[in-house]
């Protein structure tokens, strides 16, 4: 039974794989007949054989230099050996080469970013469900509202101007050499996390919010539940019930929304790079779109897509685990 | 006697709107939002009239970086010496336009997914669901750069994309709605009856699930308002508006952060958060109203603080067997208000 | 075997809410003798399972609000123990026995775990020996393969085997009193009777007192040796079981009667009870059963009568008692 709906869920997830790529594929093609015309329309100092090259070098570096169905093979043929394409960039670089250079800074912020707000989170939601309806859980529904009403980008400039310029507390804007210098070094680490500080901040600020909201909404639910009353009649002090019979219960819905946040931190992750010019994914993306570079774009896509579509799959896997009814469909 | 009862049948039957707003006015956060609202709409529609200066007005030089003061309530851009405040009122006119336009289409779109989803059922419902499942694990903003780039920065274009991938949301919560509906008895007899699928959609489901519909829209405007800002931030927004996501991208780019001009950062970020923040206070009254559970929960807690010890023991007391006769008498009349000296 | 066990004086309960008070249970006393099964009879909402909560001290301030003279357990006085002092007597010393175990129990967690947990905070037992005894409980109540049954999850047992097992956890310490509320409401009818029986055998051979909570006559009738008739928060009548089913003196035990006509060997009117419970915010005036009473007079709208003693440990509160001739 067990086996049958792991597998289920994996076919599915290829499946929806499946869909993303192909879509992926396409998206880059709405409205762009040809990318010759479409970037490189002729100029007038240019001789017709000069034209000609420069649009079969277009064509040929955007891939339309075939029938689209060829192009869909060769796109296949491409993911088979984990190839996401060339980008346009000078020297041709590999996209997946130029994702394993940046990832990383990327995964410095949201892993971070991940931790504090869960913990803290767990921890402020746990407080906010004992403490129902006093001051510290009308504090977190306050709390939330101008979470959300609070863009993050607009935490991340105004951290930027007062513990960056104002205090002087941590660096207002990335040390662009940090990267190139980095070298596992203990210095070189503490710059890392120097470096990070206010862009980890800006990000923590709504995940935290979120998190205690999830955690404090579905402690109370669990909390009301009859077992719960059961747990206190057998004697069990309030700390072992809340550890071990209402918190077990309350990871539950905790652990769809971890999964589906994952992915949303490495993309969501784009503004708040910007504003502090992060080298991670979110501005070799926004790199990417500036000059046009296609399969750069779309491979970022591809790989965010299945980033996510794999934190769902291990979300759904951890449930056999955590909850021994899903295997019987009785998911709550 | 029964024409007024007429006329409020007519109201309350064109007007479950009109009877919503005027639930929300009798909720004080519902009524701080419902102003709140009316200023911003007032705001974007009178712009012109309300601005003193040309918010593109980018040659006065002499203006350039002025601090707050009178002649410039919130003072003046440092590159182009724009007066802030004018293009505060200028830009709630893009904010408000995107978020409701986007919320009001995505309300459409989500809430016939939602039904269609669940009340055909069967082919349609697994359709629609995957389509969500792939929707739901496509990075949105990424897409949303991708598209603007391909289909060129105009608003057309960025309210499109938003309703097309902000519609996920609604329909499942609305689909789950049109299951519980559709399995009810009121459903079942109409069916039985021999009304049609579009009859009992349009005169049963939709209705049940409107106050839903229209919560999730105050939600969904005010997150839509967030999210035009972060694109405009990025410099995806249409470049020839001015928009508040724009000003603040404006003032980082423009040295505002290292210049201490903290005026040009907090105005576009405190029309952000005030237009999104009411928004939200309605959508969260309305929660409070048509989910009275929530309300409760910490009603019980404020009311145990107020509770009238001395009124606690005379009920105790009548519970009492011993002083035969009077017990009882005249506990059909409510019981006195719990709270003491007149404080709530 | 006359020591009293529990005994209950005074217990009121109230729900204070926004539009007035909730008067849940209006001074109760109970006394429940060693080994013996007392029932606690009433429609739903009459507060019978306050009172079970309230004598746990399971209910919390807020909501409730409760006060009481004497609660006392084998001669230990509870009403003044601090939350602490009460985890230690929960499960051990008295137990609770829920109505629907699907829900009673943890779903995450294995049914052997959750009885181990009694074993481990009471008996202060390790894990293995924990597991030793709750299998040995398992199988007191009937479980069939109980070492591999206690590794299953809840939702994995059906429903009397889930009932066995919340019967298994609350006499895992041989309590001194079992609080059952509704213990077979949940169940088919013919699974009713046997777990009905594994209790019966349980509370009897280990000499266990057990106040039964129930609104079906046929469970009181199996079980218990004195019943308490609850209406409104209030006791109407006390009776040893038998003389309640043959000669009940309350109006309204009379009409609860007339759902098991069997068991009463006079030849009765059936008499219906009409309406239904009065709101608990706001109830009549003078006796509470008076709107649906068929005998009721003037002095019963008025006045409230109080709970007389009668002959042989009876007790009524009616102005109009039946069967009094029986009596004198």
């Amino acid at each position: 039974m067990k086996r049958s709906y792991v597998i289920k869920r994996i076919l599915y997830a290829i499946f929806i794989f499946f869909i993303v790529l192909t879509l992926n594929f396409f998206i880059p093609r709405i409205g762009v007949r040809d990318p010759a015309e479409r970037y490189y329309p002729p100029q007038g100092a240019m001789s017709e054989i000069e034209y000609e090259i420069i649009q079969q070098f277009t064509r040929e570096q955007y891939g339309f230099d075939v029938s689209t169905f060829q192009q869909y093979l060769r796109y296949l043929r491409g993911l088979a050996r984990f190839d996401l394409g060339t980008s346009l960039r000078p020297g041709s670089p590999k996209v997946t080469e130029l994702i394993g250079q940046r990832l990383p800074w990327t995964l410095v912020l949201s892993v971070s970013t991940l931790l504090i707000s869960l913990v803290i989170g767990l921890l402020f939601g746990t407080l906010a469900a004992w403490r129902r309806g006093r001051w510290q859980d009308t504090m977190l529904l306050n709390a939330s509202t101008i979470s959300v009403a609070l863009p993050a980008f607009f935490i991340a400039l105004m951290l930027s101007f007062y513990l960056g310029f104002k205090l002087e507390l941590f660096p207002a804007y990335t040390n662009p050499n940090m990267v190139a210098q980095f070298d596992w070094s203990w210095e070189a680490i503490t710059v890392v996390f120097n470096n990070a500080a206010l862009p980890i901040m800006s990000m923590t600020l709504g995940g935290i919010v979120g998190y205690s909201q999830t955690t404090r909404n579905s402690v109370i639910a669990v909390t009301n539940e009859d077992f719960v009353i059961t747990a206190h009649a057998k004697g069990l002090s309030h700390r072992t019930v809340l550890y071990k019979h209402i918190l077990r219960n309350a990871m539950l819905p905790l652990a769809t929304s971890i999964g589906m946040s994952i992915s949303g931190l490495i993309g969501g992750a784009i503004i708040i790079e910007r504003v502090f010019n992060w080298q991670g994914m979110g501005t070799l993306f926004l790199e990417a779109n500036s000059t046009n570079d296609y399969p750069l774009m779309m491979g970022i896509m591809l790989f965010l897509s299945a980033f996510a579509i794999l934190a769902n799959l291990v979300t759904e896997l951890f449930y056999v685990i955590l909850d021994p009814r899903v295997t019987v469909g009785d998911r709550r | 006697m029964s024409k007024p009862n007429v006329i409020f049948q007519i109201v309350r039957r064109g007007g479950s709107l009109f009877s919503l707003i005027k639930k929300l006015w009798q909720h004080p956060k519902g009524r701080v939002g419902l102003i709140l609202v009316s200023l911003l709409v007032l705001t974007a529609v009178l712009a012109p009239v309300l601005a003193p200066y040309d918010p593109y007005d980018v040659t006065q030089r002499a203006a350039k970086g002025l601090r707050p003061s009178l002649q410039h309530p919130l003072g003046t851009s440092i590159t182009t010496g724009q007066d802030i405040l004018s293009m505060l009122i200028y830009g709630s006119r893009v904010s408000l336009m995107i978020g409701v336009s986007t919320g009001i289409a995505i309300a459409f779109l989500g809430a016939l997914m939602g039904v269609m989803a669940g009340y055909i059922g069967g082919f349609a419902d697994s359709l629609i669901m995957r389509v969500v499942d792939v929707l739901l694990v496509i990075p949105t903003l990424p897409l949303i750069i991708v598209l603007t780039n391909l289909l060129g920065r105009s608003y057309f274009v960025i309210i499109l994309v938003f309703v097309a991938f902000g519609w996920t949301g609604l329909a499942r919560v609305i689909r789950s709605m049109v299951l519980v509906l559709k399995n009810s008895n009121y459903v079942k007899a109409a069916e039985l009856a021999g009304a049609s699928r579009w009859y009992i959609m349009t005169k049963h489901i939709l209705p049940g699930t409107s106050h839903l519909i229209i919560m999730n829209t105050t939600l969904t405007c005010a997150g839509i308002m967030v999210a035009e800002a972060g694109l405009s931030f990025l410099g995806l927004g249409d470049p020839t508006a001015i928009s508040w996501g724009k000003m603040l991208a404006e003032a980082q780019g423009g040295g505002a952060l290292l210049f201490g001009a903290w005026w040009w950062i907090l105005a576009p970020g405190a029309g952000i958060f005030l237009a999104v923040f009411s928004f939200m206070r309605i959508g969260i009254v309305m929660e409070e109203v048509f989910n009275p559970r929530m309300k409760a929960s910490s009603g019980i807690y404020k009311l145990f603080k107020h509770l009238n010890n001395r009124y606690l023991d005379e009920v105790f007391r009548s519970m009492d067997d011993e002083g035969d006769p009077v017990t009882s008498e005249g506990s059909d009349t409510p019981p006195p208000p719990l709270s003491g000296g007149g404080h709530d | 075997m006359t020591d009293t066990v529990l005994e209950v004086r005074n217990l009121k309960v109230a729900f204070p809410c926004p539009g007035g008070v909730i008067r849940a249970v209006e001074g109760i006393d109970l006394t429940t003798k060693k080994g013996e099964c007392v029932a606690l009879v009433g429609e739903s909402g009459c507060g019978k399972s306050v009172t079970a909560f309230s004598i746990m001290k399971l209910l919390r301030t807020p909501p409730s609000v409760s006060r009481i003279d004497k609660l006392q357990l084998d001669g230990q006085d509870l009403s003044h123990l601090t939350e602490r002092d009460m985890e230690r007597i929960r499960g051990k010393e008295m137990a609770m026995i829920f109505q629907d175990a699907m829900t009673a129990l943890n779903p995450v967690m294995t049914v052997g775990k959750q009885i181990d947990e009694v074993y481990r905070r009471h008996g202060k037992l390790g894990k293995r020996e924990a597991r030793r005894q709750t299998v040995r409980a398992l199988e007191l109540v009937g479980v069939p393969e109980a070492k591999s049954r206690a590794k299953s999850f809840p939702h994995e047992l059906s429903g009397g085997m889930r009932q066995r097992v919340l019967i298994a956890l609350a006499f895992a310490c041989m309590p001194k009193l079992i609080i059952a509320d509704e213990p077979t409401t949940s169940l088919d009818v013919t699974i009713q009777a046997q777990v009905l029986d594994v209790l019966k055998v349980m509370q009897q051979e280990h000499d266990v007192s057990a106040l039964l909570i129930t609104h079906d006559l046929s469970v009181v009738a199996n079980m218990a040796d004195t019943v308490y008739v609850m209406y409104s928060g209030k006791i109407v009548e006390r009776a040893p079981m038998r003389e309640l089913f043959t000669a009940p003196q309350h109006p309204y035990s009379l009409g609860l009667l007339a759902s098991v006509p069997k068991l009463s060997d006079e030849k009765q009117s059936f008499v219906q009870i009409p309406d239904t419970v009065p709101h608990p915010m706001h109830k009549p005036s003078g006796c509470y059963f008076h709107p649906r009473c068929s005998s009721s007079s003037d002095r019963c709208e008025r006045h409230m009568p109080r709970l007389e003693v009668g002959a042989n440990d009876r007790q009524i509160r009616c102005w109009h008692p039946l069967h009094q001739e029986r009596e004198t």
